[in-house]
């Protein structure tokens, strides 16, 4: 088996990658594959929290470049799906703890029996950002429709296209809020995806319930109701190779749209009756 | 005088400066070995009197190295007060052992020091020990597997390392109350490792993503919500104690417990919700007793 090495990143902090990683990575797990998670955010870790798994962690990826311990022994299942496990970040040390070729070769030996190898990069373009990508084959890149996280998307793209070793990018666009898009308050998709000239894998609607699931350590692909929960795991199939339509959002608006003046017209009529 | 060890670093031992301008040039030598880049370093300075300004310029040659100042050791006051105001932590460490016979506990005899120990003694020679790097899987047992349920609560659950931590154990007995203590007067936070080859008494919080071992028993008068190594190098007879018991992990000896799922630790806690804890070892598995024994 060879497994593939899918670095997601942005360049700017606060975008999602983490709440990405958690997600996709469940998602594919969910499907079958087997799926390995690495943080590499040393010093600053949170994918353990995501995922719920902060209290199991006995080794980090830093005591495996140290050698104090195999991979295998670093590697923390998950809770409730035994095909996905973490590689977690150590949290006491910083980015120099780990070099590009020792992530390159946990990666390249992770392949050899897992399907999937996600790794949750840290935001900045400095040395964390260059460990994240070493060992990856292909990227995604998470953005949200402002100019200054798509400033920092585009840099990461150009970046990652010039790396040979890269052979594939694509664009998740996080946190789309369709009601704002309809006043043109906000970037539309359409908008965005021409601004950085690359194929879109995702879009992903804001979703309060992204909150909770973070700070209970439960991904929202595991919430069957929630449409977040629903774009990433359509993320997760279109990785596959499946070919899947988009969340048609705007569908969606009109739905809470109606539920609105459902709401509105009730008031009307009791106060009427008053 | 004992030492404490922060990971990463190393203590260098200038108490023996005659004053100000010998105790930077002994520093920067050390500075200037390649082994000490990108280091904690814990400095002790013994009873020099410095001002601010000359502690400034002390910490700045340290960052100039790419290092960092993890704690000083002084025993001057206006040492103490010149480091507070540019919060650096001091460590004021007691000994009892010291008090009664004068015994002095060289920083060579410290084994858990990650890196390298660098001391000056008086004829200003550099001895340089490099110790290695003690691995916490050396000292292990493995847990017994299954959710133990403790002490009538199920707070925390016993890990099962069998095949994470190697199966070779090397437990001993030994009374805490024997061992040097680290007293420190702080807030332990994220991503701050504290090590001691003794006892830790800690008077503040230990947040969550921090890291205490100590060889002996560990006490937070506060909130413990880190991870928390007690008797790390075996010994069964170590405790954990603290006023909030809300470790993520808790480690006595070989043992590994952690904090059940289902157990959810409110965002902020008040200390009218303190309930005083000690976790200790008992039959192959940690148990945590609500009040603090008698005798404890």
């Amino acid at each position: 088996m060879s497994g593939r090495v899918i670095v997601i990143t942005s360049g700017k902090g606060g975008v999602g990658k983490t709440t990405t990683s958690a997600n996709i990575g469940t998602a594919l797990a969910k499907a079958g594959n087997k799926v390995v998670l690495i943080d590499t955010d040393i010093g600053l870790r949170n994918l353990d929290l995501l995922l719920g798994l902060e209290n199991r962690i006995v080794y980090t990826i830093v005591d495996v470049v140290e050698e104090r311990c195999k991979l295998k022994q670093a590697l923390v299942k998950d809770k409730k799906n035994p095909n996905l496990s973490l590689l977690a970040a150590a949290q006491t040390r910083d980015k120099s703890a780990v070099t590009q070729e020792q992530l390159k070769e946990i990666c390249e030996t992770l392949k050899k029996d897992n399907d999937f190898i996600l790794v949750d990069c840290p935001a900045g373009i400095e040395q964390g950002f260059q460990n994240a990508i070493a060992g990856a084959s292909e990227a995604i890149v998470v953005t949200t429709p402002e100019m200054s996280a798509i400033r920092d998307a585009d840099r990461i793209i150009g970046l990652l296209s010039a790396r040979e070793e890269i052979e594939s990018y694509k664009l998740l666009l996080n946190r789309v809020r369709p009601n704002l898009i309809a006043t043109n308050d906000m970037m539309s998709v359409e908008d965005v995806v021409e601004l950085l000239a690359c194929d879109l894998i995702g879009i992903i609607p804001e979703d309060t319930g992204i909150i909770s699931s973070t700070n209970k350590g439960d991904p929202i692909v595991n919430d069957e109701k929630s449409l977040a929960g629903q774009a990433y795991r359509n993320v997760a199939r279109r990785i596959m190779g499946e070919e899947v339509e988009f969340l048609n959002l705007e569908e969606d608006k009109n739905f809470f749209g109606k539920i609105k003046n459902f709401f509105e017209k009730t008031i009307k009529d009791i106060k009427a009756k008053i | 005088m004992d030492n404490a060890s922060i990971e990463n670093g190393f203590i260098v031992d200038l108490s023996n400066a005659k004053n100000t301008s010998q105790l930077i040039y002994e520093l920067s030598s050390i500075l200037d070995l390649p082994e000490a880049r990108n280091k904690k370093i814990c400095l002790k300075l013994g009873d020099t009197d410095l001002n601010q300004s000359q502690l400034l310029s002390i910490k700045a040659l340290i960052d100039s190295m790419q290092d960092e100042i993890g704690m000083i050791d002084t025993s001057s006051a206006q040492t103490k007060a010149a480091a507070e105001t540019l919060s650096i932590l001091v460590a004021e460490l007691k000994n009892e052992a010291e008090s009664e016979n004068e015994q002095v506990v060289k920083p060579e005899e410290i084994d858990t020091v990650l890196g390298i120990v660098t001391t000056v003694n008086d004829n200003n020679e550099q001895s340089q020990e490099t110790i290695p790097l003690t691995p916490i899987a050396d000292f292990s047992e493995v847990a017994e597997a299954g959710g133990l349920v403790l002490n009538g609560d199920s707070k925390y659950v016993m890990m099962d390392t069998t095949g994470i931590l190697p199966d070779e154990q090397k437990n001993h007995e030994e009374n805490p109350e024997s061992l040097p203590t680290l007293y420190l007067n702080r807030t332990l936070r994220s991503g701050q490792t504290l090590s001691y080859d003794g006892n830790i008494f800690i008077v503040g919080d230990a947040h969550p993503g921090s890291e205490i071992v100590a060889q002996g028993d560990i006490t937070v008068w506060g909130i413990l919500g880190g991870i928390a190594h007690a008797g790390a190098h075996g010994n069964v007879n170590a405790k954990v104690r603290a006023l909030k018991l809300n470790a993520i992990q808790l480690r006595i000896a070989g043992l590994y417990a952690r904090r059940n799922d289902t157990y959810n630790v409110p965002f902020v806690q008040k200390s009218n919700e303190f309930t005083p804890e000690v976790a200790v070892l008992e039959n192959n598995s940690i148990v945590i007793y609500k009040k603090l024994r008698r005798d404890e």
